[in-house]
């Protein structure tokens, strides 16, 4: 009979639990509305902002304008010293949308190791962050509570950093790692290489033969530097608010399936509690039956 | 008359998506008007107005803080930091709108002068459209 009393427990406390991550999904897919419209709106400026960045580059790697030799633009193949700057959630609860980050991040780590580069690490995000000092690899500095609440500003200052060294030539490359959102039920893992600004895949005919119109070296210098820093800048906020709606998304997700895993887990211990019930019934029948017998 | 295409975006979304017959910008060195069939230049801007010219001859003012510009033969793609365009259907709407383009201009722009030159603008661009 103590049988039958566990299994009533149990289902208690499942649907308790499928109580909770039902409610917590719901609150995620909340939150997921707002960050996501935020990302949308901000999705296509940061498009637009790549592309005009991606075709200066293109424009100057095909020599289209002399005289540019601004750091921001130029390759460099053996860095000695790169930045990783990461973006996690600050809580857990959404699947293995932290892990992915993480992950990634591991990867980037071990290339650069083999090349022998050293790299500095920046987190953003707490669950990445206590990964880290956990598997103690060491982080350069670690920004907290600015992955579940982005702000331009403290965005703008984190990066700071990080851009300077570039330009001093302290460190030769900058990626920032972190998972997008692409739509309600995936996210998407971006390793992006920020600095230097990659001239890949572009190509030069193109840039041939449209026109162009000369202005001078001195200005452009000026335009550059202040094009790329909120090229960066923008980067690094977009990586934030976009993350912030992949992990809205992902928590929902995890909760939703959370939720239905304690629905199928009461379903069974249902059919189980019945089992059990009725063999307590039948074994008093039994028990009755053959008293009964026994005494005629 | 040829038209061009042009794009002015911000952070928060689009602001102009369409066909324009002329745009005045405000560049870092001076004010530009760019055309249909302009030769390709990128450039930065600084707080002021930006002249619209759409199709049907109306000019649209938008106020803008920082941005760049990029131009091409066919299309003009605008970035800026904040915009504040001035229409509405209305009288009240459009001294919203203006109320909102003098406090961005307030914000961003660092002499009294420039202040007073956009929201001179910006004055009789409504006045037009009442």
């Amino acid at each position: 009979m103590a049988n039958l009393k566990d299994i009533q427990r149990q289902i208690k406390s499942v649907s308790n639990t499928q109580k909770t991550t039902g409610a917590m999904k719901l609150v995620s897919t909340a939150k997921l509305r707002r960050a996501e419209e935020l990302a949308k709106r901000s999705r296509l400026y940061a498009q637009k902002m790549n592309q005009v960045i991606a075709e200066i580059a293109g424009r100057i790697e095909c020599n289209k304008i002399g005289g540019i030799e601004n750091c921001c633009f130029q390759k460099n193949d053996n860095p000695t010293m790169v930045d990783i700057i990461f973006v996690t959630a600050d809580k857990g609860l959404c699947g293995g949308f932290n892990i992915q980050t993480i992950k990634a991040v591991n990867k980037l780590l071990k290339e650069y190791k083999e090349q022998n580069v050293k790299v500095r690490l920046r987190g953003i995000g707490k669950k990445g962050v206590e990964f880290f000092k956990y598997n103690e690899v060491e982080l350069f500095d670690a920004v907290i509570d600015l992955s579940s609440k982005p702000d331009k500003a403290r965005s703008d200052e984190f990066i700071k950093t990080s851009v300077e060294d570039f330009k001093e030539g302290r460190t030769e490359a900058l990626h920032i790692v972190y998972n997008g959102y692409k739509n309600m039920i995936t996210q998407e893992l971006h390793v992006n290489k920020i600095l230097p600004i990659d001239t890949d895949g572009f190509d030069c005919d193109d840039v041939q033969h449209s026109s162009m119109l000369d202005v001078e070296a001195e200005n452009e210098e000026k335009m550059l530097d202040a094009l790329v820093t909120r090229y960066v800048d923008y980067n690094m906020y977009y990586a934030l608010i976009d993350s912030l709606a992949a992990e809205h998304s992902a928590r929902m997700q995890a909760m939703d399936t959370a939720t239905n895993n304690a629905k199928d887990m009461v379903k069974s211990l249902k059919v189980k509690f019945n089992k059990a019930r009725q063999a307590a019934i039948t074994t008093e029948l039994i028990e009755i039956i053959s008293g009964v017998e026994s005494m005629k | 008359m040829d038209t061009l295409k042009l794009e002015i975006l911000t952070p928060n979304g689009e602001i102009f998506n369409g066909e324009a017959l002329s745009v005045v910008l405000p560049g870092e060195e001076g004010e530009f008007g760019v055309l249909a069939g302009h030769a390709s230049l990128t450039t930065l801007l600084t707080s002021g107005v930006v002249d619209v010219e759409k199709k049907d001859k109306s000019v649209e003012a938008i106020v803008i803080s920082w941005g760049v510009v990029q131009v091409d033969e066919e299309k003009v793609i605008i970035l800026v930091e904040g915009a504040a365009p001035i229409r509405g259907n209305n009288e009240a709407e459009i001294a919203q709108a203006l109320d909102d383009a003098k406090k961005l201009i307030k914000d961003v722009a660092d002499s009294s002068a420039a202040i007073a030159v956009v929201s001179s603008k910006i004055e009789s661009a409504a006045q037009r459209l009442l």
